[in-house]
């Protein structure tokens, strides 16, 4: 009985530090993106600002 | 400017924004004397010391009417009151928070800012702020917006990155089919693309006012989301108190304004943004909206810089303070 406990509540422990550590993970790590391929950045002038 | 008046501006905050704030007010022609109340009583004299003639110290939170225009660049969360303060004396206000619930304050004021016809201007700063009047400008060449996408990088003095690092652990407030949504802050993220240097940053949501100043000035408008850019570190040791005490100033930061609607039939998606110092770019903005609310350009009410009509004109008050925002050229539009 006591020993069912036990492995019960290890592997309960277990579980949740798995859960901690994936979560972990997928919070910190996200992923890539795609540069835009054309185009750029230019000030605004001229008929922006009429 | 039309007012040939001699105009009084009391600034509250000596930090890194209301130092620039104070050079920008200084350095025009338009601002005869700048009341500088801090109580950091050392950080006011330097500033003082700095600005030279013009500029003098001034102590308390009681503001009398024969003030122009009150600047409050204190610390987020305690402008509200001094706002109230300067409503109550019949003087036109300009605040700069960037806390959500401040910016709800300080909205709220609205019916007694046009009792009293003054203008109570929310979040002149680089974001919310410029990014306000960006989205607001870019607005104009659409026939219908429906979404605006707005995000941040970089910090300004100590209590904006104390702001920040809040932000990144509090509720996020976006607008999404028409309905307030709150979401985890840290969460959604987007590689967002920032003029040049700054480039690609990883941007999530956070506690950020900027739906709130949007939202009710673009009637129709389906979508408007606000995000930082943070790094692993940052949003890892967000839930913690702050373990190293923030920098005088950060360095350079970005904005960025994305709009998406439709032009006749077509679909289009429009980038504008700014890159500088935050404190330096909020403390041009401030000032900016400052001379406009003195030459009474700006209207009665308490609202964002999206309220602005006339942005072309504040835009270029801005540009003549050194801050030229930009827009992103060569994306292609879709149908």
């Amino acid at each position: 009985m006591g020993g069912g406990l036990l492995t019960l509540v290890r592997r309960a422990l277990v579980a949740i530090g798995a859960g901690i550590a994936v979560a972990a993970a997928i919070r910190v790590r996200g992923s890539g993106g795609v540069p835009p391929q054309t185009g750029g950045w230019r000030e605004l002038s001229g008929s922006d600002l009429d | 400017m039309t007012s040939t008046e001699p105009s009084r501006v009391v600034l509250f905050g000596a930090g890194a924004t209301g130092a620039r704030v104070a050079r920008q007010l200084r350095s025009s022609t338009h601002v005869d004397c700048v009341e500088i109340r801090d109580p950091d009583t050392e950080a006011a004299a330097r500033l003082i010391d700095s600005l030279g003639d013009g500029a003098e110290r001034g102590v308390g939170r009681d503001i009398d009417s024969s003030v122009s225009a009150v600047v409050i660049a204190s610390p987020a969360g305690t402008q509200t009151a001094l706002a109230r303060r300067a409503i109550h004396a019949g003087v036109p206000v300009i605040t700069t928070s960037n806390k959500t619930a401040e910016v709800r304050r300080l909205l709220a004021l609205d019916q007694e800012a046009r009792f009293g016809s003054i203008p109570v201007i929310v979040g002149a700063g680089f974001m919310p702020g410029l990014t306000c009047l960006l989205a607001k400008h870019g607005a104009r060449q659409f026939d219908e917006v429906e979404e605006i996408h707005v995000a941040k990088v970089g910090t300004g003095g100590p209590a904006c990155a104390r702001q920040h690092h809040r932000a990144l652990s509090s509720r996020g407030v976006d607008w999404r089919d028409g309905r307030w949504t709150e979401r985890s802050g840290g969460s959604g993220r987007e590689l967002a693309w920032f003029p040049d240097p700054v480039g690609g940053r990883d941007c999530y949501r956070a506690g950020l006012p900027d739906a709130l100043l949007l939202v009710p000035e673009f009637a129709g408008v389906q979508r408007v989301t606000a995000r930082q850019a943070a790094t692993r570190r940052d949003r890892l040791t967000s839930p913690l108190p702050m373990l190293w005490r923030p920098h005088p100033e950060g360095g350079i930061g970005a904005i960025r304004v994305e709009l998406r609607g439709r032009v006749g039939l077509e679909r289009r998606v429009d980038v504008f943004g700014a890159i500088e110092r935050p404190a330096v770019g909020a403390g041009a903005m401030a000032a900016a909206v400052t001379l406009h609310v003195l030459s009474g350009r700006l209207p009665a009410g308490a609202y964002g810089l999206a309220g602005v009509d006339d942005t072309t004109a504040l835009l270029h008050t801005l540009a003549a303070r050194g801050v030229k925002p930009v827009r992103f050229e060569g994306m292609s539009t879709f149908v």
